[in-house]
């Protein structure tokens, strides 16, 4: 399999498009863009090479250069990813959002970026105006749906396009030149920038070809949105710079349209999450006999655990195996994997992948023996490492010690070299494989005028591996009604996202706290399993 | 007030745009932020305007709009 990284360039916009056309794959399908309605759209990497220059043209003519950030924050669109791409041809940093956020989560990712531009579509441009007057920095607001400039400062991205030179020339570009920005949910503050350069495609490549195995000729399928990592990595990233043909499908969850896609388009390697499968092992079985998938050859797991239910049932269903990875926004890329040709033991994480090394460490910095539960860490010096969290460099250093990477997952390590996921060394949840900060939920649920205090936790979710459960106590003058629930509820998703959203608000009391002030979570967590929360001795009473 | 127009209501406020308009044949594929976490607010305000109960196979089974009001309706009319 030949990777493109040539003469020591190494920008990622250059690698994927233009790269690809000087390798003789100019024709080759790029991106096989399906509709809600499955119809299909192609774009060879010609193509995407053309529509990527004219996009960095424009943003040349706007202004932006090297080190200027700009985000996408669409729906499954091919803008999407001729923006994402064409910013990075620029050298501008290209940062991505998820499209169901609602305006403080924008906030706290343009704002804290101090982001210059952005894309997106009319009926999300109401979301950024909400808070568009605490963003100074941003200038532009392009639109996807408009033939014509809507404003000064909010334009048509196809009149830009057709107003743009198809030719670009991409700046040799270092490998330490920013590249790739992501935001990630820690338990305390707001969200975090993670910001990878363009040696990141090293690793991006390395591992679409040694872990998901990517073939020159093959039909590729990742289902993640490109608002998070897996989204750009294997979205869009690594497939590319391999020359792999990418199915991207603009509808949401449909067993139907998704198994039709997987048989139809012939696709050879499909890289999905736990949640989605689940939700699929609740089709029966007659449904499945329906789909052949001829070409199908590998499917691959990511964004949380993988139950043995899961592997169980895929092996019977479709008589394959299913391999979990793991990684992190901070590790732009596979780290741990199961991969066919090594044993699968169900539930577990698998081992390290070429180049890496990872470890269980105590939390002085050393490795503890197999077996034992600690940190799981990476050894720092991977070429898709973040480099910052952008302004928060005391946080970044925080994530080091004696030369490992704490990844803030509790693990352990088997006597056959496999690890396994424990879970989170802090608060965090992950719903569906986002990961979710308690402490923005309860902040936000704060604003709301019944509300006095709020806890929010994960719990276990057969579906969703967890789901947000919110414990609010309201002030005194005011008492539960079916109103106020939908009211909270909506709050949370117009603010932050649906994926913040709680599964179930609980109504209390109050919250439970230490001496100290700070929320009890661990009690919560227990007070709605109904089991025993352990030392309470801290507890404020 | 005809169902629809009711739904409509909902829908602008669950999805907080003050300018949708939905049709029978609307799926979640029109409108961006249904997704499956959106539909639980949208099933919670649903059964709290119209003083009605869902259960889960009868909410898996419905393809658009037009199908939700069509089991509201027969739902009323069961009150």
């Amino acid at each position: 399999m030949s990777s493109v990284t040539t003469d020591g360039q190494h920008n990622i916009g250059y690698l994927c498009t233009r790269g690809q056309c000087e390798a003789g794959r100019s024709d080759r399908v790029a991106l096989r863009f399906i509709t809600p309605s499955l119809e299909r759209h192609d774009y060879t990497f010609a193509d995407l090479d053309g529509l990527t220059n004219r996009f960095a043209n424009a943003l040349a003519t706007l202004g932006f250069g090297k080190g200027d950030m700009f985000f996408t924050f669409l729906p499954k669109a091919v803008p999407q990813f001729v923006a994402f791409l064409g910013a990075l041809k620029l050298e501008v940093v290209a940062g991505t959002l998820f499209s169901n956020f609602g305006e403080e989560a924008i906030l706290d990712r343009l704002g804290d970026a101090s982001a210059k531009g952005v894309i997106t579509k009319k009926s999300f441009v109401k979301k950024i105006a909400a808070v568009r007057d605490r963003m100074p920095a941003l200038r532009w607001i392009i639109v996807i749906d408009s033939d014509r400039h809507l404003a000064d400062d909010i334009l048509s991205y196809d009149r830009l396009m057709a107003e743009s030179s198809h030719e670009f020339t991409v700046p040799r570009t270092s490998p330490d030149t920013p590249a790739i920005l992501h935001y990630t949910s820690g338990s305390t503050g707001k969200p975090k920038g993670v910001l990878h350069v363009h040696r990141a495609v090293l690793s991006h490549t390395a591992t679409a070809a040694g872990v998901l195995g990517l073939r020159q000729n093959d039909v590729y399928w990742c289902t993640a949105d490109q608002g998070w990592v897996t989204g750009t990595s294997y979205g869009i990233v690594g497939p590319w710079n391999l020359g792999v043909t990418q199915i991207q499908f603009a509808g949401s969850y449909n067993p139907e349209s998704w198994f039709r896609i997987l048989d139809e388009e012939r696709v050879n390697v499909w890289y999905t999450a736990p949640t989605a499968l689940r939700m699929l092992m609740r089709e029966e079985p007659d449904f499945y006999s329906r789909f052949s998938l001829p070409s199908l050859r590998t499917i691959f797991s990511v964004g949380e655990p993988l139950n043995p239910e899961v592997i169980a049932w895929i092996r019977r269903t479709f008589s394959r195996d299913i391999f979990d990875t793991w990684f992190q926004t901070e590790t732009g890329a596979i780290m741990i994997a199961n991969r066919p040709g090594q044993e699968i033991r169900p539930g577990a994480m698998g081992k390290p992948v070429d180049g890496i090394e990872a470890a269980i460490v105590s939390d002085e910095g050393d490795p503890v023996a197999d077996t034992v539960t600690g940190n799981l860490c990476v050894r720092a010096g991977w070429p898709s490492m973040f480099v910052t969290y952008l302004n928060n460099p005391e946080v970044y250093a925080g994530k080091f010690k004696n030369g490992w990477y704490y990844s803030g997952d509790k693990a352990y390590r088997d006597p056959d070299g496999y690890f396994w996921f424990v879970g989170r060394s802090d608060d965090v949840i992950n719903t569906a494989g986002h990961l979710i900060s308690p402490f923005e939920i309860e902040s936000t649920l704060l604003e709301i005028e019944e509300v006095a205090e709020a806890g929010v936790v994960g719990v276990p979710d057969e579906i969703l591996f967890e789901k947000v459960v919110a414990f609010v106590a309201l002030h005194r003058k005011y008492g539960y009604s079916q109103e106020l629930e939908l009211k909270i509820r909506l709050y949370v998703t117009h603010k932050l996202s649906s994926v913040a959203t709680p599964h179930d608000v609980v109504f209390v009391e109050d919250i439970p706290k230490n001496k100290s002030g700070k929320i009890m979570r661990r009690v919560l967590k227990a007070r709605y399993l109904g089991t025993d929360a352990g030392d309470i001795s801290t507890l404020e009473v | 007030m005809e169902i629809m127009e009711i739904l409509n209501g909902i829908f602008r406020e669950v999805f907080d745009d003050g300018g949708l308009i939905i049709k029978r044949e609307t799926t979640a594929d029109d409108i961006d932020d249904w997704d499956s976490l959106s539909h639980l607010n949208l099933v919670i305000a649903v059964e709290m305007k119209f003083g009605v109960k869902f259960a889960l196979g009868e909410l898996q089974s419905l393809k658009n709009v037009g199908d939700m009001a069509d089991l509201i309706d027969r739902k009323l009319k069961k009150k």
